[in-house]
């Protein structure tokens, strides 16, 4: 089955985007179509914008990150750990809560681009380690962080939140990187065909060390962030962001095979399924249901996604 | 010998494609029916209707005197109609008895396996096919060709009336390809008709009754075997006479080598030394298994270089990755296509690019500029495809392999080494192939060509080397080459593995 060109994959999420909306609008006037509800949506999916960012690119060459709400929830508890227990500057905090979480995503790049372990069982085991961490480390939560950390994640420019702008940011750097740069572009080529790729001179794990580095930096970023804008380091505030980020890069036309997606695509995942969690709690149902209809989207998806390769 | 099956008007379109149009084609009892023509020429098409996996658009088919139509492949199976396909169906963690009876296993009376009864019946089959495996073996411990006649044996178990053998030779040595002849030989006497399909026109000579030669979707015409001549057969395939050039010496200037390889070494391979130089094409013939490949991927890196020296222009050069043997000046152009070389969803233009992206922009990516580039070099080796856009998956064998060779070209390596360059080529890409090989000589390149196909290597090479079981056998020049000698090199190998 062969889809007419405009009929891609973004117009069709962003068509059926449009649709939620107005359902939801139709079903809580009032409630849903508000720029107070909007801006609410948006920063929720702020943190999930910026680590889908690192999954599109494995997913890309051909990998994934099943440790990045691990990583997330560590460099939350890090930062907040130094700057309360450690008593260390917020800066120096954030910074070395960065570098645990690049090394961490360094740990997943050489288990899985050196020693060749699946990336299924590096990153599955690598979470259970980082969440452990984390816990380990932040207890229930450390609280009352300094109001200089909370700042960025609570301030309001134009009606929108810091996380949002970052997110902003970091989406537009990454998608300028990986469509125009040379460096990413063999990303696609790794994705493709790996051995192909290491043949015409790609540094394949390199390249994909590189990848989890990155992923590790972003997951870690969102995690303080997160911190910041809650004034909190929560210990479990990442468990089951894998399945929301991964479900959105497949949804935004990732292939677990690798070799395609866009950035923008996987943004649009991020929205979509941020659009219906919120429809959810609007209508008041049990946020339980949310991880239920995230799970079963990614099987959609990904049925889907199979479905229309039998062209 | 009455007609066993006719098939009348047969014709099959594809969107955009008219695959066959209106071709009669019979094959009799007992007979050996060769079935030639360039890559999509249909005979492909052919094979997968008589298989069942699609029905034609009209035509009819005549199994053993009745009309019959095959709707789905296991019909064809029961009616006695055996496939051995070109690419392997077969399951390498499963026993070759498992393999053999695979969705068809004799069962017992409560539907559970028979496992003695299948080792018996499969040893049988195996003794037939003269392969000498334990029935228990795994499959993938076996050699590629020994798979092949596994292949075959399944074929067998269905007790079929009618062959059909897709390009089965294509991965095996001379000797197994030999007793590949005979067990043929012997269905044939049984009475078994066999559809050959074959790239090989001399196996067409040494083995078939009759042959038909199939162009662009239609029946050039019918003939008995011995009424026609190799010429008769390309002429109506190409449709027109192939001329061979034949190799004439290169203007060699013998001071420093462009490769010189001394006493290299890999984890499969022995000690090897040998040397190449500018403007020459180099040979390396030999058999299938003759670690030809081994060698030129630890030339390039891909395998480990354990002991020995890679010389480049005199000067040594540290491999240990593809990367370095790129930046050395060292181009490979693998066998496996497909699974090895291309990226097969991606663009002709991004394929050309891959192997020297870093010329299209230090980090930002010129993709106008790729674009410009791969255009030039498709209309340079003729590559037919619609746009530089179009995906690579969907070309044709000939072009694929000018895709890669232009993204070599655009790499411009001093040493290139081209591994099996026209496998699965029809005849016309690969004189074009042949054409651009020399010009690259010429242009002072040292190409050095992998081929088991003699009379490729005797039309192409300035040199032949011949390696059997890893290390040199023997050198030839191009002037005192011949089959025969390049044979003789090659082939004491095989005697002494079969004495082994």
């Amino acid at each position: 089955m062969k889809l007419p060109g405009f009929l891609n994959r973004e117009t069709m999420l962003v068509g059926l985007m449009l649709l939620l909306i107005a359902v939801n609008s139709a079903l809580f006037p009032g409630i849903f179509p508000t720029v107070g509800n909007f801006t609410a949506i948006l920063r929720s999916l702020a943190f999930d914008g910026i680590m889908v960012c690192g999954m599109m690119l494995l997913l890309v060459s051909g990998t994934f990150d099943l440790s990045v709400g691990g990583t997330f929830s560590m460099a939350g508890v890090v930062a907040g750990w130094m700057m309360k227990n450690g008593e260390l500057p917020v800066a120096v905090s954030i910074a070395i809560a960065l570098v645990v979480a690049m090394t961490a995503g360094l740990i997943n790049g050489l288990i899985v681009a050196r020693v060749r372990v699946n990336a299924l069982i590096a990153t599955l085991g690598t979470m259970g380690i980082y969440r452990g961490v984390a816990v380990l480390l932040g207890g229930p939560g450390i609280t009352f962080l300094p109001d200089s950390f909370s700042r960025p994640g609570q301030i309001v420019i134009l009606g929108l939140q810091g996380p949002v702008w970052m997110m902003a940011f970091i989406a537009l750097l990454f998608s300028f990187l990986l469509s125009r740069t040379r460096y990413f572009r063999q990303y696609y080529y790794i994705g493709n065909n790996a051995t192909a790729a290491r043949l015409s001179g790609i540094d394949v794990p390199g390249l994909q060390t590189a990848g989890f580095v990155i992923m590790g930096g972003l997951a870690g970023f969102s995690g303080i962030a997160f911190a910041s804008r809650v004034g909190t380091s929560v210990s479990i505030s990442g468990d089951g962001a894998e399945l929301r980020i991964i479900t959105a890069a497949i949804l935004g036309g990732a292939s677990l095979t690798g070799g395609k997606g866009t950035i923008l695509g996987a943004l649009i995942g991020v929205g979509f399924i941020a659009l219906i969690n919120n429809a959810l709690i609007i209508a008041s149902v049990s946020a339980y249901w949310q991880s239920i209809i995230t799970g079963a989207v990614l099987v959609a998806a990904v049925a889907m996604d199979r479905f229309m390769k039998k062209d | 010998m009455t007609t066993l099956l006719r098939c009348t008007g047969i014709t099959k379109t594809f969107p955009g494609v008219r695959a066959l149009s209106s071709v009669d084609f019979e094959v009799r009892d007992g007979e050996i029916h060769a079935l030639v023509g360039e890559n999509g020429a249909g005979k492909s098409t052919l094979m997968h209707i008589l298989a069942g996996v699609y029905p034609p658009d009209s035509g009819v088919i005549e199994f053993q005197g009745r009309a019959v139509e095959i709707p789905d492949e296991r019909r064809a199976q029961q009616m006695g109609i055996g496939i051995v396909y070109q690419e392997r169906s077969l399951f390498d963690l499963l026993t070759v008895a498992e393999n053999i009876f695979a969705g068809n296993q004799p069962a017992g009376r409560l539907g559970t396996i028979d496992r003695t009864q299948m080792h018996i019946a499969a040893r049988d089959l195996l003794r037939r096919v003269e392969l000498h495996v334990d029935p228990a073996t795994p499959l993938g411990r076996l050699s590629a060709a020994q798979q092949q006649v596994v292949e075959i044996a399944k074929a067998l178990s269905f007790d079929s009336r009618l062959f059909i053998l897709d390009e089965p030779t294509a991965a095996l040595t001379i000797a197994e390809t030999n007793t590949l002849f005979r067990v043929v030989r012997q269905l044939k006497e049984r009475g078994v008709g066999i559809v050959y399909i074959s790239h090989r026109l001399e196996e067409v000579f040494q083995l078939a009754d009759r042959v038909t030669i199939l162009k662009d979707g239609r029946l050039q015409g019918t003939f008995a075997v011995a009424e026609t001549t190799p010429e008769q057969l390309v002429s109506l395939m190409v449709g027109r006479d192939l001329v061979r050039e034949p190799g004439h010496p290169p203007p060699l200037v013998r001071d420093v080598p462009a490769l010189e390889v001394i006493g290299l070494s890999g984890p499969k391979t022995k000690p090897v030394t040998f040397s190449a130089w500018s403007g020459e094409i180099l040979a390396l013939a030999g058999l299938a298994g003759a670690g030809r490949t081994e060698f030129a991927r630890t030339i390039f890196g891909a395998e480990a270089q354990q002991a020995g020296e890679v010389r480049i222009q005199g000067k040594p050069a540290r491999i240990r990755s593809p990367r370095d043997a790129i930046a050395a000046g060292i181009g490979y152009l693998p066998e496996d296509r497909k699974e090895l070389g291309l990226f097969l969803e991606m663009s002709i233009a991004q394929n050309i690019a891959a192997a020297r992206l870093d010329h299209f922009g230090s980090w930002h990516l010129d993709d106008r500029r790729i674009e410009e580039v791969a255009l030039e070099y498709m209309k340079r080796l003729s590559i037919a495809a619609p746009s530089v856009h179009t995906r690579v998956g969907s070309l044709s064998g000939g072009n694929q392999q000018k895709v890669l060779l232009a993204r070599w070209l655009v790499r411009d390596p001093l040493i290139l080494i081209v591994d099996e360059p026209t496998r699965g080529v029809d005849v016309h890409a690969k004189a074009e192939i042949y054409a651009l090989l020399r010009s690259l000589a010429r242009e002072g390149k040292a190409i050095i060509v992998i081929s088991s196909d003699l009379p490729e290597v005797l039309a192409l090479a300035h040199r032949i080397i011949v390696m059997r079981q890893g290390a040199i056998a023997g050198e030839l020049s191009a002037g005192e080459a011949s089959e025969e000698a390049v044979m003789r090199y090659a082939a004491i190998g095989v005697e002494e593995v079969a004495a082994k």
